[in-house]
């Protein structure tokens, strides 16, 4: 996949780019409003990265833009403002998902998956891992074909950890991930042991080992 | 005014009295003239009185009390007598005056004065209520206007203007004042607002580059500890920056899509949310269902962060209680203690417990909202039972 991270922050904009790249990705990036109409205007994307304030201009207007050029990509907003118009304003003008700063790269992998899997940008509806397979549309998990029985939870943490193979991930990813705004209701993440633990035991079960303990307190999803 | 009835009483005697000796003086000599022509006159008492005397006197002024039959009371009269010859003969002449009593005069003073006072006054009264009104009209408009002002409103305060130079001066003070307060006001919103903002940017590169590093494969076990506890700061700083402009939106009325909302499907919603977070069993009684008028976001906040310091201040596991009343909510956890300071509960960044980790926001937001909807929140420790009850009183009247 080709990824365009428009983003004027250089630092946040190659940690986007490293980690993105870790699936065989390519990632261009641009670091103000020019730099980013011209790579849009030249190449073509699967996804675009697209911070609303960039130095130079307004990442909408690029969005408007490239709506009007019917471009088959992908737009992910990333915004520092959390208010609901920005959010209606880009989402009505096209863009694919809209997220808020500070978010975890993680996440941004997790919705830029999703955007690919709508159909439209060259994904399916079904996720492969190993022997582990994921019907996005119904919801529904299979180990070798079998059909398993997941909470809701468990299945959106499942997705997740896939999404994210091979990168570690903390509980503090993993509770914002799954309880979005909820998640710092409390003051710890302790409850997503449970969840976790009831995953790797159903998983285990049909032989799935994949969820390994990282560095004592996080954890990776990985193929042995 | 006593001084000038004092003078004014001491120089009408004093008048009375000249007049009174001249009139005597002049009944006198009358009575003499009369007495030449007709010497067996005797005069009329007790006012003129003539007989022959002896001797001869001088003549002399002395006040004198008589008896007055035809009034039947005691008079006092101005005499003068004297002795004249006439024809040859020596008569003695008396004249009496009746004068005009002390107190008779002092009355007709003070009745004077006292009519004048109250006329004056009257008038003055009248005259100067009159004017008053007309001289602080525009005060009291402007007064009424100052009253009505809000600095959180965007009109800015409009007075009335007026001739009076030092209302004038007044309106100009106020006005400057007025639009230094509303343009602090709003920087300082502002200010909350792009802290907030302006803090999320670094606040994601400080995240990434964490996440960065945690996926390089040359840490350890220990410095991951550090960094995933690295994370959670973040987190909190996000919580804390999310809540604060939470807050700053409330006070921009940002919140305006209001429905009828069930209490009853939004708690039932947030225990769900709660059962899959905590291990705290959360006990939810039904009393009454009930329906409230307000945005649906801020409604989940307010159960949320109820529930949440409930579930967060509750002691070891025991049990939660919700309970939904005929229009108000409670919700109740054990403690051992009463807050020392129920009365700043409700205040940003107050905390009554030491656990470092909460952003002392969520009851502050609970106020806020409560304020914002004209909803009643308040707190009690029960001694008997141990619990703090936290009650929201939804004054269903004024809302629905």
């Amino acid at each position: 996949m080709k990824y365009l991270i428009a983003e004027d922050e250089v630092v946040l904009q190659q940690s986007i780019a490293t980690y993105l790249s870790q699936d065989a990705n390519i990632c261009e990036t641009a670091s103000d409003y020019n730099e980013a109409a011209e790579k849009l205007e030249m190449y073509e994307y699967d996804i675009v990265i697209l911070d609303i304030n960039l130095v130079t201009g307004n990442g909408l207007e690029l969005l408007k833009k490239l709506k009007k050029q019917h471009k088959k990509c992908g737009v992910i907003i990333i915004s520092a403002n959390s208010s609901l118009d920005n959010k209606l304003e880009g989402l009505d003008l096209g863009a694919d998902d809209y997220i808020t700063k500070p978010f975890h790269l993680a996440e941004l992998n997790s919705r830029i998956k999703a955007v690919l899997r709508r159909g439209q940008f060259g994904g399916n509806d079904s996720i492969t891992f190993q022997e582990i397979r994921l019907d996005t549309l119904a919801r529904s998990a299979y180990v070798n074909e079998k059909p398993i029985t997941l909470t809701r939870k468990e299945y959106d943490l499942l997705l997740f950890f896939i999404t994210n193979q091979g990168r570690v991930l903390s509980k503090a990813i993993i509770a914002e991930h799954l309880w979005g705004d909820n998640s710092d209701l409390l003051d710890n993440f302790d409850f997503i042991y449970v969840h976790i633990n009831n995953l790797r035991k159903k998983l285990t079960i049909e032989g799935a080992k994949y969820i390994q303990t990282a560095y004592g307190s996080g954890y990776k999803f990985i193929a042995d | 005014m006593v001084i000038s009835g004092v003078v004014l009483y001491s120089y009408t005697r004093w008048l009375l009295n000249n007049e009174i000796e001249e009139e005597l003086y002049s009944n006198k000599d009358r009575v003499e003239h009369l007495l030449e022509t007709s010497p067996e006159i005797i005069g009329v008492a007790p006012i003129m009185m003539a007989e022959k005397a002896a001797a001869t006197e001088a003549n002399i002024l002395i006040d004198t009390l008589i008896y007055d039959p035809l009034q039947d009371e005691v008079e006092l009269f101005r005499q003068l007598s004297g002795t004249k010859i006439i024809n040859g003969q020596n008569y003695k002449i008396t004249v009496r005056a009746m004068v005009i009593e002390a107190d008779a005069i002092l009355y007709g003073i003070v009745f004077t004065f006292m009519t004048i006072i109250f006329l004056g006054f009257i008038f003055l009264y009248f005259f100067n209520e009159k004017r008053n009104q007309k001289l602080w009209k525009p005060f009291f408009v402007n007064l009424g206007r100052v009253k009505l002002f809000s600095i959180k409103s965007d009109k800015t305060l409009k007075l009335m203007q007026s001739d009076i130079l030092e209302f004038h001066e007044l309106n100009q003070e106020m006005e400057s004042l007025t639009n230094k307060i509303q343009v602090d006001y709003r920087n300082l919103k502002q200010f909350t607002e792009d802290v907030s903002h302006e803090m999320q940017t670094p606040l994601a590169i400080m995240q990434a580059k964490i996440e960065t590093v945690i996926n390089e494969s040359d840490i350890n076990e220990n410095q991951f500890e550090r960094f995933s506890s690295l994370q959670e700061d973040i987190q909190r700083l996000k919580q804390l920056n999310k809540k604060l402009i939470l807050l700053a939106k409330i006070d921009n009325d940002q919140f305006t899509a209001t429905e009828v909302i069930s209490i009853n499907s939004i708690l039932k919603q947030s225990i769900e949310n709660f059962e899959e977070l905590s291990d705290v069993c959360l006990e939810m009684t039904e009393n009454a269902v009930f329906n409230v008028r307000m945005d649906r976001t801020l409604a989940m906040v307010l159960c949320n962060n109820l529930l949440s310091n409930a579930i967060k201040h509750t002691i070891g596991l025991q049990p939660v209680e919700i309970i939904i009343n005929k229009n108000s909510i409670q919700i109740i956890n054990n403690g051992t203690t009463g807050l020392d300071r129920p009365e700043q509960l409700f205040n940003r960044f107050y905390k009554e417990s030491k656990k470092p980790d909460s952003t002392g926001l969520g009851l502050s937001i609970v106020k806020k909202v409560c304020d914002y909807y004209n909803f009643n929140p308040s707190y009690l420790f029960r001694e008997s039972e141990q619990q703090h009850v936290f009650q929201v009183d939804f004054n269903l009247k004024a809302n629905v």
